[in-house]
């Protein structure tokens, strides 16, 4: 038995040491250079001690794209998880065509991101402005894209179109655990539609909606490809997240140790609030 | 509860559908247009099938190459993810109670909390010190760093399945290996759609890992050649409509014919 | 509210699903076992290969195609040249093929991708240097340079045909004896106007920034753009910044900046304040369009004027080829004399250090330099050549050739400024907001932060 046993170490093992050699050894080497003044091509670096830490901490291009980050990446988790908890009711409800619509509405979900950026991009420079110049407002009749206030704003519709589709089929996964005699026990005591999703459906999906909102926030705080193909983080700097910064930052020269810096800070910052998240919500799955 | 139709239901869904098909109509309909039909109407469904677009974007992005490139690296990715990650899954499913392997759990699912930024200057470094800057390195990055999701996934599913199949198959006298090969690994069918489909997707659209990997203009996948050429398409939206569409529609093609099979395959691994 | 055992339920639910599911799931039948079994070792098999591959440094089974291709016709000689320049790709191409049939043995291929800057330092941190790199006199050539990523060409047979001011204004650009680029056509920017619109319109060429202004306030009380704004991709407010500060800034002001002497808010004043007045002559929508939305406005007649690199002129004509366009030197004083026109290297040719084919590196540059060549891509890019005795004598931009001959030139001011800094972003920042004293006042205190950081 005991020979039989190393092979489970067996199948582990190997696997251990490729993610280690992968992912945590790049972590530590991220880690490593933060202390040096490389640049990323030079032959050579010093040691800087915390030198590139106290410059993050002053620099203003930081600040601004975490404030851009974490203002994109609450208001899509919520938008994208109400809008999604809708529709996977909506899908769950008895409705014509259902399997029809259920398929379109999962379509976004196997599109690459970076084109549905660029095809977005398009609407909104030449198809949204003719729209908005017909129906006369101003507001909308320029390129959202264009405009250092609303930029962010284009991004958070992109993002949300598109991530609607995989947290829409979780609820809807998550929906059809729900058995049907809760509700008929409900309906007896004449409890009305509100009443009862708060009562009955969310308390038992609440675990899926833990998963989404953790999932999606950890996600959209690490939004590129959209920012790539939409605005390339401007105007300015309206819409630079931090792995965009991290990412043009590390190659314009002189740059590659002080960004390194930069994303341990962010490693810290997704890691707390990951954690913060799961506790606090998993308290409230208990409470309820 | 009702057994009627939900009309308001139906009808808002509905609705809701316009939102997500009006950008795929959009790109359907400009890639077959001429500039001149554009001018004329941006709406309009296109008159005839201009595939002068297609062939010269197909010549433009040597598009049959990076097409070769995203199937190769998607195909042997969800391959080699299924039949590794799965295996270490089991290893760990089945010890959970040691030490050793509950830290293998969580050492994994602690990786999922890792930001990429981090690691994404770094990792080019070790690629190309290890020559691994080309479409077999970057496979081995998938499947390597698949396993922080999928071990999650794999285990919850494997906890369910109950240990007298095994014990059966020891008695008899099979191996621990023989075992999870014969008997587990065909058990795992649903969760193996499931990951195999959440895989898949990852690894054809997937364009940060290719752009600090991939070293050579020929090995580019299909979204990283979209981002190559948007310099050439910049004063010819229909050609550059045609790329999109040619890059989007294999997935779209494969998820139309599979639709039902990787929705209930995503909806499986759900609900754990 | 009624405090259910979901808990407790949620799991009976899961079980019972699962339960299902694995109810219909009887043992598979040997016949799949054996497929699985076979399956498995074949990936294992594959996997290991893989692994043992990379690490031994050999070609993984999953070679690349062009790899293979290497192996089929007879190793050839394989180049990679990288340029920066989107609207070129197809001329170099042109010039590759040429090249390619010249030479059986050798095989170029050009590498021209979006952000090529930033691309291009990605490949050299991954030790992955082009062969050839095609690029301007930027603040990213010199610290490439600098850091010993190209060889130095002075030895070359090429530099000897090269216009010698070019040639130093590579060597001050990296601040080095050795020459890492050798310079092969120049551009210049400027204004390029619509001469249908100028006829339709009476007016003639501006050679003072007063006469400028007039003109633009003429074209407005005639219902027409003045200029056409693409401010949406950042790099392009880099035209009109270039224009102004090359030739208002004052005398060696990056160098006494670098000393700590003098400051962007006093020295860059007129030049923040002549930019927002081209801002204001712009169109509706210019913070909402790029460049190539620009270049197709434009050939549509949109506007009058357009502030673009006669790079631009190409892409234009594409969009209509019968318009007729002309250029000339920003007037950005008022006193014609001392108006230069805005001219750097445009495309210099570096080739790599650790390239392993030096001597074919090094033909094909000379491939480029030969008079018929740059006569081909200066025609076909509207650009000019550095190589002595190449005219440009295309109608849309002879408006330059006078500042060409006088030697009125000057270079573009950002090619000083740090990449780091990404003035572009500042610049775009200050055309959205129009906040002037915050713009100099950014200057400087971004021109300190990356100074800091050295």
């Amino acid at each position: 038995m005991a020979r039989q046993r190393s092979v489970f170490y067996l199948m582990t093992v190997p696997a251990l040491l490729l993610f280690f050699t992968f992912h945590t050894i790049p972590v530590i080497q991220g880690i490593f250079y933060s202390f040096t003044n490389w640049d990323g091509f030079s032959p050579s670096y010093d040691f800087i001690g915390i030198k590139n830490y106290l410059s993050v901490f002053q620099d203003g291009d930081v600040l601004n794209s975490y404030l851009f980050t974490f203002k994109f990446a609450v208001l899509t988790t919520l938008l994208v998880n109400a809008l999604s908890l809708l529709i996977a009711l909506g899908l769950n409800a008895k409705i014509k065509l259902r399997q029809f619509f259920r398929g379109v509405y999962f379509l976004p979900n196997v599109l690459s991101v970076l084109i549905v950026g660029y095809i977005f991009n398009y609407l909104f420079s030449n198809v949204f402005p003719v729209w908005g110049a017909k129906t006369g407002i101003e507001a909308l009749s320029g390129n959202l894209l264009g405009s250092m206030e609303y930029a962010w704003i284009g991004i958070v519709i992109v993002v949300v179109w598109q991530s609607l589709a995989f947290n829409s089929i979780l609820y809807l996964a998550g929906l059809q655990t729900i058995s049907e005699d809760l509700y008929e026990a409900s309906s007896l005591d004449g409890a009305g539609r509100w009443r009862e999703f708060w009562s009955i459906t969310f308390p038992l999906i609440a675990s899926f909606f833990t998963i989404n909102m953790v999932l999606s926030l950890r996600s959209f705080l690490q939004v590129f490809d959209q920012i790539i193909a939409l605005t390339g983080g401007g105007p300015g700097r309206a819409t630079q997240s931090i792995a965009h910064l991290i990412y043009t930052g590390g190659f314009q020269g002189q740059e590659f140790a002080y960004q390194s810096a930069n994303s341990v800070i962010y490693l810290i910052v997704i890691v707390g609030i990951s954690f913060v998240q799961i506790a606090f919500l998993q308290k409230r799955e208990m409470d309820m | 509860m009702q057994k009627k139709t939900n009309w308001t239901a139906t009808f808002l869904i509905a609705f809701g559908t316009l939102f997500i098909l009006f950008p795929l109509y959009m790109t359907v309909s400009i890639a077959l247009k001429t500039p001149e039909e554009m001018a004329e109407s941006l709406f309009a469904l296109p008159t005839g099938f201009h595939l002068s677009n297609f062939t010269k974007a197909i010549e433009l992005t040597n598009f049959f190459q990076a097409f070769k490139n995203s199937t190769v690296i998607t195909i042997a990715t969800v391959l080699f993810t299924l039949l590794t990650n799965s295996m270490v899954a089991y290893a760990v499913a089945r010890n959970r109670r040691e030490k050793f392997f509950k830290g293998v759990y969580y050492y994994f699912i602690s990786a999922l909390f890792i930001p990429f930024p981090i690691i994404m200057l770094p990792i080019m470094q070790l690629t190309t010190a290890l020559r691994m800057n080309n479409p077999s390195g970057l496979i081995v990055l998938y499947i390597v760093y698949g396993l922080a999701f999928n071990i999650f996934v794999y285990v919850g599913y494997i906890k369910s399945i109950p240990k007298e199949l095994e014990e059966a198959a020891i008695v008899d006298g099979a191996s621990i290996w023989g075992t999870f090969w014969r008997i587990i690994f065909p058990l795992l069918g649903p969760i193996n759609a499931t990951v195999g489909i959440l895989t898949c997707l990852w690894a054809w659209n997937d364009f940060m890992l290719p752009l600090i990997i991939l070293g050579k203009p020929e090995m580019a996948t299909l979204p990283l050649v979209q981002f190559v050429f948007q310099g050439q398409f910049s004063t010819d939206f229909n050609l550059a409509f045609a790329s999109y569409l040619m890059a989007l529609s294999p997935m779209v093609i494969l998820y139309l014919i599979a639709q039902k099979w990787v929705i209930n395959g995503v909806t499986q691994g759900a609900v754990k | 509210m009624k405090a259910l055992t979901e808990t407790q339920d949620k799991q009976d639910l899961h079980n019972d699903i699962r339960g299902t599911t694995q109810m219909k799931r009887t043992i598979p039948t040997k016949q799949l076992k054996k497929k699985a079994a076979v399956f498995a070792a074949a990936g294992l098999l594959a996997a290991g290969s893989i692994l043992s591959g990379c690490g031994a440094g050999t070609q993984a089974p999953a070679a690349s195609p062009a790899d293979k291709q290497g192996a089929a016709d007879g190793g050839k000689v394989k180049l990679q040249f990288f340029q920066n320049k989107p609207e070129a790709k197809v001329s170099f191409d042109a010039l590759i093929r040429k090249f390619n049939a010249a030479n059986p043995g050798i095989e170029v291929t050009q590498v021209n991708v979006p952000d090529a800057e930033t691309v291009l330092k990605v490949n050299v941190a991954k030790n992955e240097v082009p062969d050839i790199v095609g690029m301007g006199a930027t603040d990213t050539f010199a610290s490439l340079s600098k850091s010993g990523t190209f060889q130095d060409l002075s030895g070359h047979e090429g530099v000897k045909t090269v216009q010698p001011a070019y040639i130093d204004m590579v060597k001050k650009t990296t601040g080095t004896a050795e020459l890492y680029g050798i310079p092969l056509t120049s551009n210049a920017n400027g204004i390029i106007y619509n001469k249908a619109l100028f006829a339709e319109l009476g007016l003639t060429v501006p050679k003072t920034w007063d006469e400028l202004m007039a003109a633009a306030e003429k074209i407005k009380t005639a219902g027409k753009v003045p200029f056409y704004h693409t401010f949406k991709d950042s790099w392009t407010t880099m035209i009109s910044f270039n224009s102004l500060a090359s030739n208002l800034q004052p005398e060696n002001f990056i160098e006494d900046r670098k000393a700590g002497k003098g400051t962007f808010a006093e020295g860059y004043k007129e030049i923040a304040e002549k930019q927002l007045k081209l801002v204001e002559l712009g169109h509706k929508d210019q913070n909402g369009k790029g460049y190539g939305d620009g270049n197709t406005a434009f050939a549509k007649g949109a506007a009058v004027m357009y502030l673009q690199g006669v790079w631009a002129i190409p892409e234009i004509l594409k969009a209509n080829p019968a318009i007729e366009l002309g250029s000339v030197p920003f007037p950005a004083s008022n006193d014609p004399a001392k108006n230069k026109l805005v001219s750097g290297v445009d495309t210099l040719l570096a080739v790599s250090k650790t390239t392993k084919h030096s001597k074919e590196a090094a033909a094909f540059v000379s491939f480029l330099l030969q008079p018929d060549n740059v006569k081909q891509l200066i025609t076909e890019q509207k650009s000019f050549s550095a190589v002595q005795g190449v005219a440009q004598d295309d109608k849309n931009v002879t408006g330059l050739n006078a500042a060409f001959e006088d030697g009125q030139l000057v270079d573009f001011a950002d090619h000083a400024i740090p990449g780091t800094m990404k003035i572009d972003t500042i610049i775009q920042e200050y055309y959205f907001k129009k906040d002037m004293a915050a713009y100099l006042k950014k200057l400087d205190s971004e021109w300190e932060k990356v100074q800091s950081r050295k």
